[in-house]
């Protein structure tokens, strides 16, 4: 037993840490977190929507912030006047989509950001993928961000995505996972990113289905938390990594749910927001991805979360992005 | 960023961005600008003055490495710094990021950093099976250290497949059998480590005659009921 007693989410307290969030302005931790404020906002928001509290931060004022992070290159900073990178591109596109203010935005000029990223170079060995920026790092995760962006706009066909999907292959090892790229290892973050991109690319079939979630089922632990790597200790973010990808496979059921949610339960503060592990101190991104991942075992009074684009399925299904499901193999079954 | 915004770029610039990068390393616009400033400085275009400004910008960014040491940017930097260098030190590089495994042997940016230096050694090398065989005895030795590390298994089995096509098939079956018993070692200190059945299971589908298919399943059959006789209750070979 906890010492919040089983199965007690702290809804109110969880509102008020998110809401607090913008007023410690004076602080050294809101100067350390400058470069990531979008993705921030994004995780708040978030986690609001799956607590059925959408409207306790200004909707106005963030569509106002976020229009304000976007660059001349038609990608988003992660604050005003910071460079452009896909990481606070998606942020930007998702908190617009669910406030309803992505028509605010030029989506054409958003899929030539993104696309002017893709690259088949000497640095990424001769394949095709997605660079973080014109900086050149390139990542799985950036694969994934490149087609879940456009496909908000629905210019996804505008990627060279059997070329992507091939790189996305390559980083496929022999547990099942996936690694950053080809070559890396396998980490529970980057089987989602991989899952999700070839969830929107309509291309589950590269998956080895029953490794890969034999490998995700292994991440939780005893203690009902999961892991991103075996024999690494567990975090709360890990409920949404590896419960989003076994929701994908159609193999949530793999995983002890009950054991699951007391973990992240216990990981709560009682001031409000979630820690990685209990104990310790909480922030927003795991305050979202705690409740993301509590919501995809259908903890009671959460708002559903889409496993691929990590937003409401509301939301996603009001975009027209919920068609990813019609694509998964018909042989699966939850 | 307002001297950013202006298109700065001189050494005073370089010395502002230095002191906000050691207060924080997670501010990639200052990174980007960092860049910027150096290849816009006169001493850029002449090889021997980049070499030493490149130089002392590795050294920085060893003074920092602690400060964060999963720094995606960081770590991108210094790919740069190396990249854009005319006569780089690989080996040197090698060595570093050794001692950085030595401390932590599963850095995941440890390890990408690793396969990163070893490809530009490959490239630049007269021999470049001799680079493969050194990297797989490196993986050797971080397993024989420590068999649940699985970074190293992971390495591995990207360097097998390369180590086998090396080798006759005499020596292929030589390479087969050390797999084999470091793979029976892992099992043996712990049955329940998912990793190593894994990596046995690969092992099975990459050979490429039956008869070498049928041997590795013979020595994990029997692997698989020696074990049950020790521990009946271990799942992995249940």
């Amino acid at each position: 037993m906890t010492m919040f007693g089983t199965n007690q989410l702290l809804v109110d307290k969880h509102v008020e840490f998110i809401q607090n969030l913008d007023k410690k302005q004076d602080g050294l931790e809101y100067w350390m977190t400058e470069h990531l404020r979008v993705s921030g906002i994004y995780w708040g928001l978030v986690a609001l929507f799956l607590l059925d509290r959408p409207q306790a931060l200004d909707h106005e004022q963030i569509i106002a912030y976020v229009r304000g992070c976007q660059n001349a290159d038609g990608g988003f900073g992660g604050h005003t006047n910071h460079d452009s990178h896909l990481l606070y591109t998606m942020s930007s596109v998702q908190i617009l989509s669910m406030l309803n203010a992505l028509d605010q935005i030029d989506g054409k000029k958003v899929t030539k950001y993104v696309l002017s990223l893709q690259q088949t170079n000497k640095q990424t060995n001769g394949q095709t993928t997605v660079c973080g920026d014109v900086w050149g790092e390139h990542d799985t995760r950036f694969a994934f961000i490149a087609m879940a962006v456009l496909s908000f706009f629905n210019t996804q066909d505008q990627l060279d995505t059997n070329g992507i999907v091939e790189y996305i292959r390559g980083a496929m090892n022999y547990d099942g996972g996936f690694g950053s790229k080809p070559g890396g290892e396998s980490h529970a973050a980057q089987v989602y990113t991989c899952v999700a991109a070839l969830a929107v690319a309509g291309r589950l079939d590269v998956v080895d289905r029953d490794r890969l979630s034999g490998w995700l089922a292994e991440r939780q632990l005893l203690c009902g938390g999961m892991n991103g790597r075996p024999q690494k200790l567990e975090d709360v973010c890990y409920a949404w990594w590896v419960g989003s990808a076994l929701d994908i496979l159609r193999r949530r059921h793999w995983i002890s749910a009950e054991k699951l949610v007391e973990f992240v339960v216990s990981a709560q503060d009682e001031n409000g927001g979630i820690a990685d592990r209990p104990g310790d101190v909480a922030d927003v991104y795991h305050t979202c991805f705690g409740i993301a991942g509590l919501s995809l075992v259908r903890y009671p009074g959460l708002n559903e979360v889409d496993p691929v684009y990590c937003m409401p399925r509301s939301v996603v299904k009001r975009l027209g992005l919920h068609k990813w499901q019609d694509k998964v193999p018909k042989s699966w079954s939850q | 960023m307002d001297l950013k915004a202006t298109s700065v770029f001189t050494n005073d610039a370089l010395d502002a961005t230095k002191r906000l990068l050691e207060q924080n390393t997670e501010l990639h616009t200052v990174w980007n600008y960092r860049r910027t400033i150096f290849t816009s400085l006169d001493e850029w275009q002449c090889q021997d003055t980049r070499q030493e400004m490149l130089d002392g910008e590795l050294k920085f960014l060893l003074g920092i490495i602690t400060k964060n040491i999963k720094s995606y940017w960081m770590w991108n930097h210094r790919m740069w710094a190396l990249s854009s260098l005319p006569r780089p030190e690989w080996q040197r590089e090698l060595g570093l990021v050794a001692k950085l495994l030595a401390l932590d042997a599963r850095n995941y940016h440890g390890w990408d950093y690793r396969r990163f230096v070893v490809a530009q050694l490959k490239d630049a090398a007269t021999d470049k099976h001799e680079v493969d065989t050194q990297e797989f005895a490196f993986t050797t030795e971080q397993i024989n250290h420590d068999c649940a590390n699985h970074s190293a298994w992971h390495n591995r089995s990207k360097l097998l497949p390369e180590i086998l096509a090396q080798r006759d098939e005499d020596g292929q079956l030589e390479v087969l059998q050390t797999e084999n018993d470091l793979i029976l070692n892992a099992i043996y200190t712990d049955p329940d480590d998912q990793n190593a059945w894994l990596y046995y299971d690969w092992l099975l589908d990459i050979q490429k005659s039956d008869e070498d298919r049928c041997r590795l399943l013979r020595n994990k059959i029997a692997a698989i009921r020696e074990l049950l006789e020790l521990e009946e209750d271990s799942k992995r070979p249940l």
